[in-house]
């Protein structure tokens, strides 16, 4: 070895590569022509090949399968356990402010109002506990594609499946749910959704439950007014969103910033009534009967699509509202 | 996304990554960690893959990074020296003699691989075990194409010597170049 001659120090290398099937036709072809000539690499070039096949004795070796069966079920759990964990998230800008909005393998599980704020520290996700939040991109910025689009009226739905385990209790998530059911351009109150729960006396957990709400816009509860016809409250105080959200779908608010109430003589009504018939503002005493039992429609399309017909009274069929 | 569903990712090479690492770190305990710890990185960021991105190759980056990672405590690095558990011990040729100097030699090339310098331990392993070309190899381990190239043929060179005196059955004759493989 160490009395090499310059010519054979110089294809060593691909002699190796030759011998261990690792060369190009070009290169085999060269080492072929060397090995011809020259004893000693035509010896080394065997001695690879003899190694090479050793070699590959080690890479047909099977590991014990137990031991990878193992180390797999290991794997199973440990990433069951990442997966109930992980939640991807991003912010974004929005006419509405910075919005966060972070799924899990389930579902959307959070939209959240930032404000001013971009980064993950101001947001509730950084204060969960059990929660591992990851900032992710490409499934997240369709989500938002879409929220863009409903924000500016071109959208109705967003339907995205849900993961409801940011709220508190199975009270919270029943209220949720409920809340999800109003159909876009409706309006209802937290009375309302107490009725729809089957605890008519908890109206004002129901209002606590969605001052929590997880999942804004997505879960309406703009959707959800006080039985008189004020907005209440809004993602905190945040009145003005709820105000612009109702506008998006047509549902008008009059007043000042702190008492501001849906103009319900700009909306449809119904009161449940077996006829399931819906009436114009102007239809006896509707109009001051309290929401909850009656629900406010945007329009008249919205009504047929909940399967109503028009009062055979006050005919809003032939008088529809001019707003 | 379009990306297949991480679950078949796991099942197409779960084992393969496994046995990768048991090859490297020579411990199953640190095998299995490392092996769950790349797959739990990997789903961490599965979603950002590309539809055309070679899964394989990027989990053998994965593994290779953690297990270098792993290695960079000089104990670590001693004690895996030192544990020299030998596997496998099918029958490959066919003559009993043949069959137990084929063992002795296998043995002997597990124990010189694992005396590698990481680097070269890490290149041998996944162009000689896994078939990984060198651009793959070269990702894994931050170096070139040629680099990686470089390790493997330095690798042989030291198993050649380590194997020096040791009669080895003839694999095939010296004058069929074709792959191996």
């Amino acid at each position: 070895m160490s009395r090499k001659l310059r010519t054979c120090l110089e294809i060593e290398a691909d002699l190796v590569a030759a011998a261990t099937g690792d060369a190009e036709p070009g290169t085999v072809r060269r080492v072929e022509h060397h090995i011809d000539a020259c004893a000693p690499c035509r010896g080394e070039f065997r001695r690879y090949r003899e190694i090479d096949g050793v070699v590959g004795a080690l890479r047909r070796a099977p590991a014990a399968a137990e031991s990878v069966a193992r180390a797999r079920e290991g794997l199973e759990s440990r990433l069951a356990d990442l997966k109930s964990r992980l939640v991807s998230y991003r912010v974004f800008p929005s006419p509405l402010g910075h919005i966060l909005i972070a799924r899990s393998e389930l579902g959307v599980s959070l939209v959240e109002y930032l404000g001013e704020h971009t980064d993950l520290g101001a947001s509730r996700l950084s204060r969960v506990t059990g929660v591992d939040p990851q900032e992710d991109g490409a499934e997240i910025e369709a989500l938002y594609r879409e929220l863009l689009e409903y924000l500016r009226g071109d959208r109705t739905r967003l339907e995205w499946p849900l993961d409801l385990r940011l709220a508190r209790s199975d009270f919270h998530r029943s209220v949720l749910q409920a809340t999800a059911a109003i159909p876009y351009g409706a309006v209802t109150s937290y009375a309302g959704i107490a009725t729809e729960i089957g605890k008519p006396a908890a109206t004002r957990a129901v209002a606590q439950a969605l001052r929590w709400n997880p999942l804004p816009i997505v879960v309406p509860c703009h959707r959800i007014i006080g039985t008189s016809g004020a907005l209440t409250g809004y993602a905190g105080s945040q009145i003005g969103l709820k105000q612009r959200l109702l506008a998006v779908e047509g549902v008008r608010a009059v007043g000042t910033r702190n008492d501001s109430r849906v103009a319900r003589n700009t909306l449809y009504h119904y009161d449940r009534n077996d006829q399931r018939e819906y009436c114009l503002p102007t239809c006896g005493d509707i109009a001051r009967r309290p929401i909850g039992p009656v629900t406010l429609l945007a329009s008249r399309e919205l009504a047929g699509a909940l399967g109503l017909v028009p009062c055979t009274a006050c005919r809003p069929d032939l008088h529809p509202l001019t707003v | 996304m379009g990306v297949q569903p991480f679950e078949t990712i796991v099942g197409a090479h779960h084992a393969e990554i496994y046995r990768y690492i048991r090859r490297v770190t020579s411990r199953a305990t640190e095998a299995e960690d490392l092996s769950q710890e790349t797959f739990l990185r990997a789903y961490r960021a599965y979603r950002t893959l590309g539809p055309e991105a070679n899964v394989r190759a990027w989990l053998f980056a994965i593994a290779t990074n953690l297990t270098r990672n792993h290695f960079r405590s000089e104990k670590r690095r001693r004690t895996a020296h030192l544990a020299a558990s030998v596997e496998g011990r099918e029958t490959d040729p066919e003559g009993p003699e043949d069959e137990a100097r084929f063992r002795e030699a296998k043995a002997l090339l597990e124990s010189t691989v694992r005396g590698l310098p990481l680097k070269q331990r890490l290149a041998f392993i996944l162009r000689k075990i896994h078939d990984l070309d060198y651009e793959a190899i070269g990702r894994s381990l931050d170096c070139s194409a040629e680099s990686a190239r470089a390790h493997v043929f330095q690798a042989l060179r030291k198993v050649r010597l380590s194997l020096n005196g040791h009669a080895l059955p003839p694999e095939t004759s010296p004058t069929n170049m074709e792959q191996p493989r």
